[in-house]
């Protein structure tokens, strides 16, 4: 009895897996086919986009960015602007979420109502109104106009402030003892305590701030100040033609190759922080 | 501060362009337009004959002039895909990023001219020396809005008739001289396109209709064809549902509807096959005509012998037409920057021929008359379409208008909406977007 | 793992008690201006690039206000009203609507599916939530890029693959039965990793327990999924399905950039309207009205799933 049912489920542990594999390959086949594509010559691309291997193979699209292109830029205004709207919102979310996690002080849980209700205000919405402001204030085509916005959002204060209620007290209460002042507290018990989430946030703010879309759209209207993810949409107007595609083929992977990176060192950290942030 | 540092920085790291002597360059402009991108392509090209199509004539012509300008001017290019064209500029002009010059429609002058975002030019142009009279009548319309000049007009497109000879030849459809015959009417239109069917197997026509403004346009063009205008020039108001818009969409919906053409055709894919050789016609601009003839002459399309016409009497005489042209949106310029750009007006306009050579009717009468016009090929093939091209009365909002048109009617051609439905719901919301003009 | 992590388990967290150590009128008083030092930094941020522009947002929607230009005429409601008689709001709230109906299910039982298959600490597996991951790390641009190719009906993949079995490509985009059907594919592929990590990390909190006694009972992998798993992972699935509502109401780049909202407007969204209208036809005014009201809709939502919440305890 307990060996046949132990034996229908080894049958289906190994159908799961080979379904699984075979949804996996089917996951990839459109990135290995653009992979391939990139390192494919433009005239042959024109005549036959068939076939997953890069045969014959050319590095020609992969120099064209670097001598004819704004993509390096671009890439460069993505990098500061990602990595930016990063260290901003680690600095201003934990300070901020140390102080409604642990601090006792007038109006603390107004406050605190308010800046949740933030979090209900979807930033598409928010896109139109934002650019009347960021006119007013004269500040389009500026790389602190690409990122304030995102700090702005109370995601990461919330997530700080659900972290710092949970570390026991008594890590802190030795130190007040010392009469040691709020800020040093939080510096060399509180941060150093707290960098399991600080890397989570830190990969979901660059991930998110690095994708991001309709903001740098409107906002950024110097191709001097384009983010890659603006950028390569302007070149994607050419698509009609069939001359190029290699090359925005290659323009996509050579852009997509940060991120991903950037990904698979961090991505043991991204279920640990759905956890972290969510954990009710 | 932020915004300089960061600059400085990215400046000396990314920005290193190759080949241009800095130290002669005294003042750059930056020069804002569509019809592509081929940079790279023209790369260090000042020779005009070796360009062709739109995209290269401007690209070469730009490069000529930051060559050899005697007065250490740079012309900056940023090109923009003309899907996103007027979306870009209206948020450069909101974000203090306008251009110096940029390329507009006939079109879209009202609207930008009525909240004072463009410099009225027409002094400045003459007094560099170019002769605002030797502009044709419609080219002078096409600039003109409240009795100032707003721009330089550059061209006059129109829709023409392009032709796969071979198809038609193997059709049979063709004179003693070989030329193809153009259709006279409606019904001459269907009875050859049953003819090209049946003999070749291939299709009648290509034209995109999704996604594209090319319906559109024709739609435009079949109301003239009648007497008729999708606007009434006296009131501005919206005359789309109306018997002669039935009359006109319904037509373009049999095109499709019986096959004559793809209506899932959209984003170039038209042209596409049209070059691959599957279509006998192309409905298309002027614009199309240099390009399709050197890639002919190349052998790089899949037929051998390309020809053009003026557009078919399907109602009536009567061609779609619109017009480019530079103008210089507001902004804080300085003397010299201002000076520059006048100069590299005035020296597009001087080469207006080259210009033409893209197969778009040229602005100039001395050079409608020129010899050098005369000799460009197939011109004598669209002869009539000067004469013929009716443009859109000038209206505000006409960009919006013609889009919720387009999506309407591309119900009409995709799906199973009747065109009386499409009629209305063009005209309420056409209606609705003219309400909000000032 | 660090004990601060293994803190931040599900009982820890709640509204913690005021330290009681302290004398609490100076102590307050201290905090305060600590707290100020702490806050401002974020404050900051927060006034002046959301709230200020939300209540700003309010303020124009009241007004005929121009992107270009000096126009800004107060006239009340009347953006409002004229919202719900505009056909190309309502067509694209019809649009939006459909496509978050479709895609919502599809995602959440994608991801279920794919948490449930590779909630496993192995290699093989963690393999497999790397790839299934990986594509949700691409921008808008990127996805759509990949995807336009995929289904482009002349050089796309399943071009090639209706080819050989000698039937005639569909072309997905240009076709207003497939456009919308397609967009979801493109969304699923793109976007299923966060709901999957999301049941991954619901799915991890299920005690073990649970399991080993069903074992005992010699119960089948069926019950103990429809018995244990689901029932434990109620909070999740609410979750996830009320942020991709609010995720799929807000969808924007897939059609602009693939389907232009075409054809015959099958795909125009609600944020794309939103777009056309404020930066193509210049309405700022108009545009943030539909944005309150797109806002309203979302707020709905959020509450609907406190509602559910509520209900369970």
């Amino acid at each position: 009895m307990a060996a046949r049912q132990l034996r229908s489920e080894r049958t289906s542990e190994w159908l799961i897996r080979s379904l699984l594999v075979g949804l996996a390959a089917l996951w990839m086949i459109p990135l290995i086919w653009i992979v391939a594509m990139s390192f494919k010559p433009n005239d042959v691309l024109a005549m036959s986009t068939s076939g997953l291997l890069p045969i014959p193979f050319t590095l020609k699209n992969f120099s064209d960015i670097f001598f004819v292109s704004m993509t390096p830029r671009w890439l460069l205004n993505s990098a500061v602007v990602a990595l930016g709207t990063t260290a901003l919102t680690l600095v201003v979310a934990s300070l901020a979420g140390y102080a409604f996690a642990r601090l006792d002080f007038p109006f603390k849980r107004t406050l605190f109502i308010i800046v949740l209700a933030g979090l209900m205000v979807p930033e598409q919405t928010l896109v139109i109104p934002l650019h009347a402001v960021v006119t007013s204030w004269d500040l389009h085509n500026t790389h602190f106009a690409l990122m304030a916005p995102r700090v702005a959002l109370p995601v990461g204060v919330f997530l700080m402030t659900q972290f710092f209620k949970a570390v026991p007290k008594e890590l802190e209460e030795a130190a007040a003892i010392d009469n040691a002042s709020r800020f040093t507290i939080f510096r060399r018990i509180m941060l150093p305590l707290s960098i399991p989430a600080l890397v989570t946030l830190g990969i979901y703010t660059f991930l998110h701030s690095w994708n991001d879309f309709f903001w740098p759209l409107v906002s950024a209207t110097n191709t001097n100040m384009y983010t890659i993810t603006v950028g390569l949409a302007s070149l994607q107007g050419n698509f009609a033609q069939t001359e190029g595609l290699g090359f925005i083929m290659a323009t996509a992977v050579f852009a997509s190759l940060p991120i991903v990176i950037v990904y698979l060192i961090f991505q043991r950290y991204l279920v640990r922080g759905i956890a972290l942030s969510t954990g009710k | 501060m932020l915004k300089k540092s960061i600059l400085s920085l990215l400046l000396s790291g990314a920005l290193v362009a190759p080949g241009v002597a800095f130290a002669q360059v005294k003042t750059e402009i930056s020069f804002l337009r569509f019809f592509g991108g081929c940079a790279d392509e023209y790369a260090n090209v000042t020779d005009v004959d070796k360009a062709s199509g739109e995209c290269g004539v401007i690209q070469v012509l730009t490069n000529k002039f930051n060559a050899e300008n005697k007065d250490g001017i740079k012309v900056n290019t940023q090109n923009v895909d003309w899907n996103a064209y007027y979306d870009l500029l209206s948020t450069k002009l909101a974000s203090n990023e306008a251009p110096d010059i940029a390329v507009m429609h006939r079109s879209t002058l009202p609207n930008f001219v009525a909240r004072d975002l463009i410099e009225s030019i027409g002094e400045d142009l003459t007094k560099a020396g170019v002769d605002l009279d030797d502009f044709a009548k419609p080219a002078r319309e096409a600039v003109t809005y409240e009795n100032k000049t707003w721009g330089l007009p550059f061209d006059i497109h129109a829709l023409l008739w392009h032709v796969n000879v071979d198809i038609m030849k193997a059709a049979g459809l063709v004179d003693a001289s070989g030329a193809p015959i153009v259709p006279k009417n409606a019904q001459e239109l269907f009875e050859q396109a049953r003819i090209v069917k049946e003999k070749t197997g291939k299709r009648y026509i290509s034209m995109d209709a999704r996604n594209d403004a090319m319906p559109v346009r024709v739609f435009n063009m079949l109301m003239w064809q009648q007497g008729a205008d999708v606007f009434s020039s006296e009131t501005g108001k919206p005359t789309i549902n109306t018997a002669q818009g039935k009359q006109a969409l319904d037509f373009i919906q049999k095109l499709y509807k019986d096959g004559l053409a793809v209506a899932t055709h959209g984003n170039g894919e038209a042209s596409q096959s049209f070059q691959q050789g599957e279509a006998a016609i192309m409905v298309n601009g002027t614009w199309a005509v240099n390009r399709l003839a050197s890639l002919s002459a190349e052998g790089k399309i899949g037929f051998k012998t390309y020809a053009v016409a003026d557009f078919p009497p399907i109602f009536g005489k009567a061609t779609w037409s619109d017009s480019h042209m530079w103008v210089m949106p507001k902004k804080n310029r300085t003397p010299e920057q201002k000076a520059a750009a006048i100069a590299f007006l005035k020296y597009l306009n001087d080469n207006g021929i080259s210009w033409a050579k893209t197969g778009h009717l040229p602005v100039r009468t001395s050079v409608l008359q020129s010899e050098a016009y005369a000799k460009l090929p197939f011109r004598n093939a669209y002869a009539q379409t000067a004469q013929m091209a009716r443009a859109v009365p000038m209206v505000q909002n006409q960009r919006p208008a013609q889009d919720a048109m387009r999506d309407s009617f591309g119900a009409a051609l995709l799906t199973d909406k009747s065109t009386a439905d499409a009629l209305a719901e063009a005209q309420s919301k056409v209606e609705r977007l003219f309400r909000r003009v000032r | 793992m660090t004990a601060a992590h293994s803190a931040t388990s599900p009982k820890h967290i709640g509204i913690s008690p005021r330290f009681a150590f302290e004398p609490k009128s100076s102590a307050k008083r201290r905090d305060g201006l600590a707290a100020l030092a702490f806050l401002a930094p974020y404050l900051i941020f927060f006034v002046l690039f959301l709230a200020y522009p939300f209540f700003w947002g309010v303020w124009i929607s009241f007004h005929d206000w121009e992107l270009v230009g000096t126009l800004r005429k107060f006239i009340g409601l009347a953006n409002y009203w004229d919202m719900f008689e505009d056909p190309i709001f309502r067509v694209s709230i019809r649009n939006t609507l459909l496509f978050t109906a479709i895609t919502v299910p599809v995602m959440v039982a994608a991801s279920l599916g794919l948490a449930l298959a590779l909630n496993r600490e192995n290699r093989f597996h963690a393999v497999l939530r790397v790839i299934f991951f990986t594509s949700s790390v691409f921008s808008v641009t990127v996805a759509t890029l990949i995807w336009i190719m995929v289904l482009s009906p002349d050089r796309g993949l399943f071009a090639h693959l209706f080819n050989s079995l000698g039937l005639q490509p569909i072309a997905f985009l240009g076709s207003p039965d497939w456009a919308m059907p397609a967009l979801t594919i493109t969304t699923v592929w793109w976007s299923v990793g966060f709901p999957m990590i999301l049941f991954l990390a619901g799915l991890q909190q299920i005690p073990q327990e649970l399991y080993d006694a069903a074992r005992i009972d010699n119960a089948s992998a069926w019950r103990r999924l429809t018995r244990i798993t689901l029932p434990s992972l109620k909070r999740t699935i609410v979750l996830v399905v009320v942020l991709q509502i609010i995720g799929q109401l807000q969808i924007f780049g897939q059609p602009l950039i693939m389907t232009g909202g075409g054809p015959a407007d099958r795909t125009r969204s609600m944020v794309q309207t939103i777009y056309e209208t404020g930066f193509n036809e210049w309405q700022l005014g108009y545009a943030s009205a539909m944005s309150l009201f797109l806002f309203g809709v979302m707020f709905l939502a959020s509450m609907l799933q406190l509602y559910i919440s509520r209900q369970e305890d």
